[in-house]
This record gives structure tokens, sequence and C-alpha cells, in this order.
């Protein structure tokens, strides 16, 4: 199942807001006949438009709250932001590939990284997803990383400690 | 009195195989996994709440300094002769270079998985199994330079903009700084892409695989790499001798680094001592 592929082949750079987002998804037949399409190509060229470099389409800033939902390169990214109460500022992001939570973290121009590619950062929490699947081997998957002393790993089954925007 | 460190280019054929034996015993016995474990552990980034002893902080240099001596001494206990060897990647810059060689860090990555298919540390020559790690993935990978979106490693000018800068660290000491030599070697830069991977950064990059991730130390090249970001340490000492590790005193309580980052004379944890106490290692060991 290829969910979020957003109805244009290759769309894997492509995000679809889960209910409730800003943009929904089209309900015409045509529309769903092009999903179905990408359902069946989507994972199969998704490297393809990897490597053609678009930027990726970023609703997930943080100020906004939100959601990403997507196959890339076969892997199934999600991501949602959680918000402690009464913090506005206080914008989490819960990111899992396959299920399985990746940690994310913050660095303070802003940008993202990943425990999997921790040397280079990200502008949206979805485009260090990416880049944890552009360095992930065929089935290789996510490992539960047991709480750090320095509070840097997941809460197990969390899906991330926290990052705080 | 102090031992050496080389250049892993001078070791003779038989330094090599004690250096390589030497991983392997330390390995084996289980030693090994805790410097990997380590490393994943003080991952703290910048734009979170936290001490930052590891990256994107003043202490960068002194953890890693504390860190590769401690696998140098495990290394000793089994072979007193053994010292970690430095990679000097401005020199020896393409994937069959040194270090990349059977009697020393093995080739690069096969295509379809990155698996490191040559050398002592392959997967399948028995004696180096991943079992710390940010994923499943129980074999040592590698993609020199990049093949799919080639990028050269740094270069002795890249070093150079790092060595000349006068001063050591600058507030607000994190990886957002433009000036100190600490986050110029630790490569931190604005921007998009590989133009923003300087030096250090740059480098776990160039070799990808496990080392661009948080348990980049399951890959022995990361003690060559890190020795010879430790000799730029040195050297820029040597260069700037009236000028020491930064922020010589804590952060105060307003500041947003107070607590966040290690002063000159404070512990650095994992470990019970202080940058001030590691700023010379000359009675420890020197560099050829």
């Amino acid at each position: 199942m290829v969910l979020g592929v957003g109805g244009v082949p290759g769309g894997g750079q492509r995000v679809t807001p889960a209910a409730g987002g800003t943009r929904p998804r089209g309900g015409t037949r045509r529309d769903m006949t092009r999903r179905l399409l990408a359902s069946a190509v989507g994972a199969a060229l998704a490297p393809v438009a990897a490597a053609c470099g678009r930027p990726p389409h970023t609703p997930d800033d943080g100020r906004q709250g939100g959601t990403f939902d997507e196959t890339y390169r076969g892997r199934r990214i999600r991501g949602v932001e959680v918000r402690a109460s009464g913090r506005a500022a206080a914008a989490q992001w819960k990111v899992t590939i396959d299920g399985r939570p990746l940690h994310l973290m913050r660095r303070a121009d802003g940008s993202w990284l990943s425990m999997v590619d921790h040397y280079r950062s990200y502008s949206t929490p979805l485009a260090a997803a990416r880049g944890a699947v552009d360095e992930l081997g065929p089935d290789e998957q996510l490992r539960d990383l047991a709480p750090g002393p320095m509070g840097g790993a997941p809460e197990h089954g969390g899906g991330g400690h926290g990052v705080h925007a | 009195m102090a031992y050496t460190r080389k250049n892993v280019s001078r070791l003779t054929r038989t330094e090599r195989r004690r250096f390589v034996d030497a991983l392997l015993e330390v390995k084996r016995r289980g030693e090994y996994d805790e410097f990997v474990r380590t490393h994943i552990r003080y991952n703290t980034a910048d734009g979170e709440h936290g001490l930052r002893t590891a990256h994107m902080t003043p202490s960068f240099l002194p953890w890693h300094r504390k860190l590769v001596l401690e696998l140098e001494r495990a290394l000793r206990r089994v072979d007193d002769s053994v010292t970690v060897p430095y990679w000097d990647w401005t020199r020896d810059r393409t994937a069959t270079s040194l270090p990349w060689t059977d009697d020393l860090m093995g080739g690069n990555g096969r295509r379809t998985d990155r698996q490191v298919m040559t050398g002592p540390f392959a997967y399948r020559a028995g004696h180096w199994r991943l079992n710390e790690g940010v994923t499943d993935r129980q074999y040592l990978t590698r993609d020199l330079g990049r093949a799919r979106n080639p990028f050269d490693l740094p270069t002795a000018r890249d070093l150079e903009s790092a060595l000349a800068d006068p001063v050591y660290d600058t507030a607000p000491w994190n990886s957002t700084v433009t000036r100190g030599f600490r986050n110029k070697l630790e490569g931190w830069a604005p921007g998009r892409g590989s133009v923003s991977w300087h030096n250090h950064n740059r480098v776990h990059r160039w070799v990808g695989g496990v080392m661009v991730g948080g348990a980049s130390v399951n890959d022995p090249v990361f003690w060559l790499h890190h020795s010879f970001i430790d000799l730029q340490w040195t050297r820029w000492q040597q260069r700037h001798r009236e000028h020491r590790y930064l922020p010589a005193e804590p952060p105060g309580a307003r500041d947003s680094q107070h607590g966040r980052i290690v002063a000159r004379h404070e512990r650095m944890p994992p470990w019970d001592v202080t940058p001030d106490q590691l700023e010379d290692m000359s009675e420890i060991y020197r560099y050829e």
C-alpha cells in the first residue's frame, strides 16, 4: 500500500496532508485512477524523483502544525506535530519510518537532523526523514534506542523524545 | 615516556597487523561496543535542551580526544606497541588509497547494499558484527565519496581556514557560530547540500554508510579520522600559543547556553575530567 503519493507519478517528493490538513485529497474518479496508478509505480519511481533533487514541498512547518504521510523510496514515512498543552512554542515531531520511531533532533538554526544521518541537517522534519531513508539499505530498519543520559534518545515507543521548536 | 601516533601511511606491515589485531581483540572482548554506545548516547543537538558535550559544542575536541584516548588504552592493554594512527584525508583522498586497503580498514561498500566485503572488518570475515546501532544492520557499510552524488574530501586549504583562526570558539558556542577554530573544524556551516559540510563533518559524510550516523564508531576508520582531528587541535595550539580552550568560565544564569556547555574547568561527562586537563597531552602521546 502506498499512501500520500499525491496522484502524481514520482510523487515521492510530495506530501499529502492527513485528515484535517489544508490540502484535501482529490475525490474524482480521475483522481482515483491517477492515485491507483501512482500507487503501482510510486515506489519504483521514488528513487528517480529523489535523484532529480526537486526541493521538497514543506507543509510541515512547525508553526503551522501538521502531519505528513508518504512513501519515499519504498518506505512509509509518517510524521505528526505534537504540541505540548499550554506552551505554544513547545512543538514536537514524532516521525516514523515503516512504523519505527526516527530519532529527530533540532539544531539551533531551526534545521533538523536524525540519528541515522547525524553530520548534516535539513530544513524540515520531512526532509530529515527522507535523508534518513536515503541512508537505509534494503530491508534495513530503525532500532529503538534506549534513552540517553543527556535526554537525547527517544522514549520507548514514543516515536521521539520530543524536539522543541 | 610519551608514545607516538603515526600517519597511517607510515605504518610498517607489522604495525598495521598489530593495530588491526588489537582492534579485533577489543571487539571480541566486548569493550568496543561500549565506545559505540557512548557516542550514541551523547548526541544532544544544540536546538534542544540539556548539556552538550560531544557535538555542536566547545568540548567537541576534548570529548573526542578523551574517547580516542580511552580506545587507545583498551588497544594497548591488548598490545602495548599499538597507538591510534591518523588518516590525513588532505593527502590520501581516493576510495582506493590508504587506509582502504585489505590489511587496514578494508575497502568500499558494494553497490547493492553498501556492505563492506573486503578486509578484516567485513562481516563475512567473522570478527566484526555491529551489535550497537541506530538500525538493525549487522554489517559494516560504506559509500566512499557517495557514488550517487559524488563530492570530494576536504582539502588542505579547508583545514587551513580553521587552523588560521586564533580564537578557539565563540558565543553562542554552538553549530551556528561562524568564527572560531572549533566549529570551523567540526564543520557546521550555513547553506544547503555538500557546500555546507566542512572538515570533520564532511569526512564522515564522504565515508558514508555507518559513518554518517550516531553509531559512526562502528566503522574503525572513525578512530583514524578523529586522531587526525585531534592532531589539528595540537597544531592549532602550537600556532596560537597565547590562546586556549574557551569558554574559560561557564555562561551566566541568564545566558541561553547556561548549563548547556562545558567551560574550561568544568567536568565533561561521561568522564570525570575537564577540558583544561585535556589540553596538554604531551606527556601521554605526541604526533609524528
